[in-house]
């Protein structure tokens, strides 16, 4: 904690000086913090923890926004500074530069940080039991498989490009008989018959397609053999070491949050509209969707957040057939069993 | 015989103005409107507007945050920039020092730099740091060229009165600086824009054009995302225009009709030193880019795993473990990718020249072009992606497109200045003797061009390659720009940077190259 306060306070003091080589005044003034530490008098006294989410704010984070706004954080000493994602953010470069301390990640690119980068991670539950990642056709192109995805156009985003090799390799069939095309989650392309599928959560896009006037289909990775998880709770030994009843704390809010969404899926992504999700540009109705397809996925008999030996197992050995070579020192379900 | 009032306001100049954008406006729907591009991928004007209207609440927010954040960047970079190109004016020294610096900012890859830039700062001051940088190149050159690009007579004169070089400074080249101060601003408020809507793309704040973009791109709403790049155009626009009324008044006042200037190749102004002193400089230069890089590597106090400096870069490429496959993977990135470069920087500065001209000749059709000119400069690409892909596919001609639209504006501007330069008494001597526009334009209008256009070249060189690579990362999924991407979902920090650095040492061998033309030029201009 005390290295991650150096560097802020390093960075406060040089940031606009050494970078822009003047200009310091106006560009520290508007450098402030996102959110410092607010207890009111008297109140107990909070822990301030960053969290940094995956996506932009939609209903693949209701459970969080409804432990903040009902305190279940608070409940727990817990002040949390929720950051949105987006394509940009890579949450896992969020934990190596301290602005958070618990993220959310796909699995494949937290195992290759820590074999690869030597990054000192831990996964400590996982929010999608099963991965939502999917590949999303049109109905009338009959896509239902892998298979029938030879010689058709695929646009993939580039941090999925391993899920999708590993469900081609699972498949016996060779990725370069495929087209695969980069993907900006614009579905446009798509219904204009331009790439026959994409890559992408197959929980939310069929609902805008069936907004836009045509029919989806798609079928889950998960089903095809890349037997991951999505949205892994990810943090840094470090925190791990220092900082464990904290992430306990977090833990049960966060599975007390999701709960308490998943009992009416109707209830929350409503009440959001003008909060949460207001200017995200997406429709409330397309959340509503999301929501409701999304909670098969989450829901474990063990709780929200669980990770089973087996499905750690599944893990493993999806992720070794592209070559990460994950094992089960990278998962700690011991703070789970805290909660 | 005398026309009557209707008629005469028909033939005014503002109405034919207002008659192009009508025709442009009528065009446009009825393309949109029977899905005639890229099926329904290109709305119609009235779609598009009957959005924003309904839409409107969505905006103020999000417009007032960019445009705030654009704003205090421009302000910085431009402020930076002027008081650089008055020092490098004093010290043509620090000049050849900082240039490798200057290039470095101006052609390392956005995609790369968001990143980086989201994790080491926070709030606002990601987009204010990349509006500043976007702006920062043009209006250091363009105000460069003026405080050097004097009538040497004007400066004897001020000498033999007795008067110091600092009387020159202040006297003669501010003075003669501010036209191209105004169009370094006027070129620097759609970057400005752009800039500070890409620093959004990561930086997990909830509010900005950026952010409401990339919430809608899931959407598919074509109409939605036009009326997002209208906003921001809208700002831009409204700048652009602003500042040129501005450059048409001090053009006025600035350029008096006797004296004939000197063409901008004097941005180098160190012809006369010798081959070993110019190759003395460029190491120099090259040693305070490594020097600067490395500063911001330890500033920043980053993780090693994210944070690389020079030597981490040898050692990515050179001794680590997957060193080889690395540079394997690298090599033949930029074998797809620099080939293509050098056909898009033609490409994009002859589109600039052709557009220029014909604004000379036809400025009412020219006008009607403009709107779409600076649509492309501030509609993030990545919302024009369905549309291009759609229209162009996902192969070369893409490409060619996305490479154009980055790199002709910088050009179009600096080669539509010079045209507009062209000493009015020598053509006025054609005029005389019967001759056409044409005449005109081919025997002193362009001739007074090409080296600005020349110039322009050295600022839409590092551009080229930055579209090469976007059009890489949104549509054909190939070379460096794919690279970049992909590295980024692997968490490669030693490959982001290894990309980010080669592209940085390739434009600057344009940025040298192109120099060299620029010399020879120069010489065969000045006999």
């Amino acid at each position: 904690m005390t290295q991650q306060i150096n560097r802020r306070q390093f960075l406060r003091g040089t940031a606009a000086g050494a970078v822009l080589l003047g200009g310091s005044t106006i560009l520290a003034a508007c450098g402030g913090k996102e959110s410092e530490v607010s207890t009111a008098p008297g109140s107990p006294k909070l822990t301030p923890l960053p969290f940094q989410a995956s996506w932009v704010n939609d209903a693949e984070f209701a459970g969080y926004f409804v432990a903040i706004d009902n305190g279940y954080y608070t409940s727990e000493g817990i002040d949390l500074a929720y950051a949105s994602g987006g394509p940009d953010v890579i949450p896992e470069s969020t934990l190596l530069s301290g602005t958070a301390l618990v993220t959310l990640t796909t699995p494949e690119t937290t195992v290759k940080a820590i074999t690869e980068q030597g990054a000192k991670f831990k996964i400590i539950g996982a929010q999608f039991q099963k991965n939502p990642i999917g590949v999303v056709s049109l109905a009338a192109s009959g896509i239902n498989s892998p298979a029938d995805l030879v010689g058709k156009t695929l646009a993939v985003p580039p941090v999925n490009t391993l899920a999708v090799r590993a469900m081609f390799r699972l498949s016996d069939i060779d990725i370069n008989d495929i087209n695969i095309v980069p993907y900006q989650y614009d579905p446009t392309p798509l219904i204009a018959g331009e790439v026959d599928a994409t890559i992408d959560f197959v929980v939310n896009v069929p609902y805008t397609i069936r907004e836009l006037g045509a029919q989806a289909s798609s079928f889950l990775l998960y089903d095809f053999g890349f037997t991951v998880f999505n949205d892994t709770i990810v943090v840094t030994e470090e925190t791990l070491n220092n900082q464990r009843d904290m992430l306990v704390g977090w833990l049960r809010a966060s599975r007390k949050g999701w709960d308490e969404n998943f009992k009416d899926v109707t209830k929350y992504p409503t009440l959001f509209e003008e909060t949460w999700f207001a200017g995200t540009g997406r429709s409330i109705e397309n959340e509503l969707f999301f929501n409701d397809a999304q909670q098969s996925l989450i829901e474990h008999p063990d709780g929200i957040f669980a990770m089973s030996e087996d499905a750690i197992a599944a893990n493993i050995s999806a992720l070794a057939e592209v070559g990460v070579m994950a094992d089960r020192s990278m998962f700690d379900t011991t703070l789970l069993e805290e909660i | 015989m005398t026309w009557p009032p209707a008629s005469r306001f028909l033939r005014s100049h503002a109405a034919r103005s207002i008659g192009v954008y009508v025709v442009v406006a009528i065009l446009w729907e009825i393309v949109g409107r029977l899905e005639l591009i890229g099926g329904g991928a290109f709305p119609a004007l009235s779609d598009i507007l009957s959005t924003l209207w309904t839409e409107r609440s969505l905006y103020p927010a999000h417009t007032l945050a960019t445009t705030s954040s654009a704003f205090i960047g421009y302000v910085i970079g431009n402020v930076i920039a002027i008081g650089a190109a008055v020092a490098f004016m004093v010290s043509p020294r620090l000049e050849r020092l900082m240039r490798g610096i200057g290039i470095a900012l101006f052609s390392v890859p956005l995609i790369a730099v968001v990143p980086i830039l989201v994790l080491a700062f926070t709030g606002s001051t990601p987009r204010i740091i990349l509006a500043a940088v976007a702006v920062y190149f043009t209006t250091m050159a363009s105000t460069l060229i003026g405080l050097r690009d004097i009538d040497p007579r004007l400066e004897d004169f001020v000498m033999v009165s007795g008067g110091s070089r600092s009387d020159v400074l202040r006297r003669i080249r501010l003075r003669n600086s501010v036209p191209g101060i105004v169009a370094g601003l006027r070129v620097g408020a759609p970057a400005a824009v752009l800039g500070a809507i890409l620093a959004e793309y990561g930086s997990g704040t909830r509010t900005g054009l950026g952010t409401f973009l990339l919430g809608s791109l899931g959407q598919g709403d074509p109409a939605r995302l036009w009326g997002i790049g209208f906003v921001a155009t809208a700002i831009s626009a409204g700048a652009y225009v602003l500042l040129g009324y501005l450059e048409r008044r001090l053009a006025g006042k600035t350029t008096s009709a006797s004296v004939m200037t000197v063409t901008p190749a004097t941005l180098g102004g160190t012809d006369n030193q010798s081959r070993s002193t110019r190759a003395l400089f460029a190491i120099a230069s090259f040693a305070a880019t490594l020097g600067a890089w490395q500063l911001f590597v330890s500033g920043v106090g980053l993780s090693p795993i994210i944070a690389r400096g020079p030597i981490d870069f040898v050692r990515y490429l050179v001794s680590s473990p997957q060193a080889a496959a690395s540079r394997r993977r690298l090599l033949e990135a930029l074998g797809e990718t620099v080939p293509l470069t050098f056909v898009g920087l033609a490409i994009g500065l002859l589109f600039a020249f052709v557009l220029a001209t014909f604004l000379s000749l036809r400025p009412l059709i020219a006008q009607g072009v403009m709107p779409f000119a600076l649509i492309s400069q501030t509609m993030p690409l990545v919302a024009l992606t369905p549309l291009i892909v759609l229209i162009f596919g996902r192969g070369v001609t893409t490409t060619m497109v996305i490479t154009i639209s980055v790199t002709f504006f910088p050009a179009f501007v600096a080669t539509a200045q010079g045209l507009s330069q062209a000493h009015s008494g020598t053509i006025d001597v054609v005029k005389t003797y019967n001759g056409s526009d044409l005449q005109v334009l081919r025997l002193v209008q362009v001739p007074t061009a090409v080296p600005y256009l020349i110039s322009a070249a050295r600022l839409a060189a590092p551009r080229a390659l930055l579209g090469v690579m976007i059009a890489e990362w949104l549509a054909t999924g190939k070379g460096l720009g794919q690279l970049l991407n992909e590295s980024r979902g692997l968490l490669d920090y030693g490959m982001i940077w290894a990309v980010a650095a080669i592209s940085v040492f390739i434009a600057a061998g344009f940025y040298a190259g192109i120099g060299l033309v620029e010399r020879s030029v120069a010489r065969r201009y000045a006999n």
